[in-house]
């Protein structure tokens, strides 16, 4: 059985041009950085044939993680709860040890049913709303029988009836929920734009004792003040210093990238994996020279 | 019955009615159209991507303005209940089976067939191929005496229209009656084998039943009202035979 301590360094979103590329390079010194990938349960449940095969093969060679989309945290359905036993099936049977969602909602109970849009639409920020997100989350967890990481959502649009921060709905949720946080660097950056915050003062509110592992990510810049999460660019630089600023903050934390969309080769997006890679050992040498010269101080 | 729920669902509510039928819906109070206009995008975009990459034909041959009024029709009017991506498609077309009246009236006749065909092939791909009592299946030497077992994949299809050969240059004027087998093979290829209406009825009467293959070929004798069972069951084996070669049947039951 995998643990969450397997969950490590830097990570990588399987997406299916990806996957022929890792199989063939796989043991070489250039994917050295990949410790772990991310998969989502949504694509990967229940499939026979080639996908079945290739998931065999990932789980007997890497760590894996199940990053959600569809489980509508924030959804006006009931909680699915036939597909959270499915999930939990999943994650039993390829002994994966994380499952995070989103602090968002893809249903609307259309029609009396679920009614799933398939994409993550923003929770307004509101007291209720809180209560209501935290009880579904308690109610995944007690289904699964282990916490679950939620993570902080991109945005377009703020609800006019919210009532607080998203930083404080964040904190308010994970409290309540008494869950993890996935950190997400690169949406901390696009709703700083798209909301007019500056990212590294919402870096210092969230609680980092609670984060399970990172996402960074590129975006699309649509107008100087709006940017989209695409995760079809290359990361730029303020979301790379946003990520150093977290690891000075907290420590480092497993880390791991998003590319969905415009994917290049896998020989050119490892330079990304390997700038992580790179940021998470010079902040585990800065600690140790910070530790070494108290200790030089106090001698 | 809006006006009960919280505030913060209520303004849900408004948002997804919005992304659902922006053409009709209002916009929201207090919320800039460009920043809606994004979810609009992005919600119609990624539905519009996994219906159009199940049904490439189906799309071409409905033309380009007539798909895109499908699919918006798809999700303003349909509420999907499956979490799983690749269920998208199959959802799509228990829609178009049943879209109501004046949608129904504007789509071809054959829409239905061509989209089924083109959706089976991501399902028979993707789906876990689960062999009931596999333990009790033994090697197929003689497909006469015993009942032959099929792979799990197969899928028999019999179709109004000549779904295959559909194209936009080619739209069916009329009903052609057609029957097509499925199956993933061992390399996890998908294939399609078109039938004669003999051989989709042999296989339909071993898949129905628990019979043997000569036991088949009997009652499919009868069913010709042919003189001469004797010939029907020797051309049929020789069928069988074809089917185990192409691992279509994959072992028989005692």
């Amino acid at each position: 059985m995998a643990t969450t301590s397997q969950i490590q360094g830097v990570g990588l979103g399987l997406k299916r041009e990806l996957i022929p590329q890792i199989q063939a390079l796989y043991g070489q010194d250039q994917l050295a950085n990949i410790n772990f990938v991310e998969i989502a349960p949504e694509n990967w449940i229940d499939v026979g044939g080639k996908s079945a095969k290739q998931l065999d093969w990932f789980v007997e060679r890497y760590p894996i993680v199940c990053h959600g989309l569809c489980l509508s945290l924030g959804g006006l359905s009931p909680l699915n709860v036939d597909f959270l036993r499915q999930v939990k099936k999943f994650l039993h049977q390829h002994s994966i040890p994380v499952y995070t969602e989103h602090l968002s909602y893809s249903t609307d109970g259309f029609k009396g049913t679920q009614g799933y849009l398939y994409d993550l639409l923003p929770i307004p920020f509101t007291e209720e709303a809180v209560h209501y997100v935290a009880q579904r989350i308690r109610q995944t967890q007690d289904i699964l029988g282990q916490r679950i990481g939620v993570e902080n959502a991109s945005s377009y649009v703020a609800a006019p009836v919210s009532e607080m921060s998203e930083l404080d709905f964040i904190n308010a949720v994970i409290e309540e929920a008494d869950c993890l946080l996935h950190l997400d660097i690169n949406n901390i950056y696009v709703n700083s734009v798209n909301f007019g915050f500056n990212p590294h003062e919402f870096l210092r509110g969230i609680p980092g004792n609670r984060i399970v592992y990172s996402h960074m990510a590129g975006h699309y810049q649509q107008t100087p003040n709006l940017l989209v999460d695409t995760h079809g660019e290359d990361v730029i630089d303020p979301v790379w210093a946003l990520l150093e600023d977290a690891y000075q903050l907290f420590g480092t934390f497993p880390t791991l990238l998003e590319r969905d969309n415009n994917i290049p080769p896998l020989n050119v997006l490892i330079h990304e994996i390997n700038k992580i890679a790179d940021f998470q050992n010079k902040e585990l040498q800065r600690t140790a020279t910070t530790k070494k010269s108290v200790a030089t101080s106090a001698g | 019955m809006t006006t009960n729920l919280p505030s913060f669902q209520r303004y849900q509510l408004a948002f997804t009615a919005r992304i659902r039928d922006p053409h009709n819906q209002p916009p929201l109070e207090g919320v800039s159209r460009q920043r809606m206009a994004v979810y609009e995008e992005i919600v119609f975009n990624n539905l519009f991507e996994s219906v159009s990459a199940c049904f490439p034909v189906a799309r071409k041959v409905l033309g380009k303005r007539a798909w895109l009024m499908l699919t918006q029709a798809f999700l303003r009017e349909y509420s999907a209940t499956s979490p799983l991506f690749r269920k998208i498609p199959e959802q799509f077309l228990e829609f178009i089976t049943n879209p109501g009246q004046e949608l129904e009236q504007s789509l071809p006749p054959y829409l239905t067939s061509l989209c089924h065909y083109e959706w089976i092939e991501l399902f028979v791909a993707s789906t876990p191929a689960i062999e009931n009592n596999a333990e009790n299946i033994k090697p197929a030497d003689d497909l006469g005496k015993y009942q032959p077992v099929f792979t799990a994949t197969m899928q028999l299809l019999n179709y109004e229209y000549a779904v295959h050969k559909i194209s936009p240059r080619n739209k069916p004027r009329q009903k052609e009656s057609t029957q097509l087998l499925v199956y993933r093979d061992a390399d996890d290829n998908v294939k399609f084998v078109e039938l004669n209406a003999v051989t989709f009825r042999l296989i339909a009467l071993l898949q129905q039943e628990s019979i043997t293959g000569e036991q088949a070929l009997t009652l499919l004798a009868n069913e010709l009202k042919h003189l001469q069972a004797e010939s029907i069951i020797q051309f049929g084996l020789e069928i069988l035979k074809d089917l185990k070669n192409q691992g279509i049947i994959i072992g028989v039951r005692h």
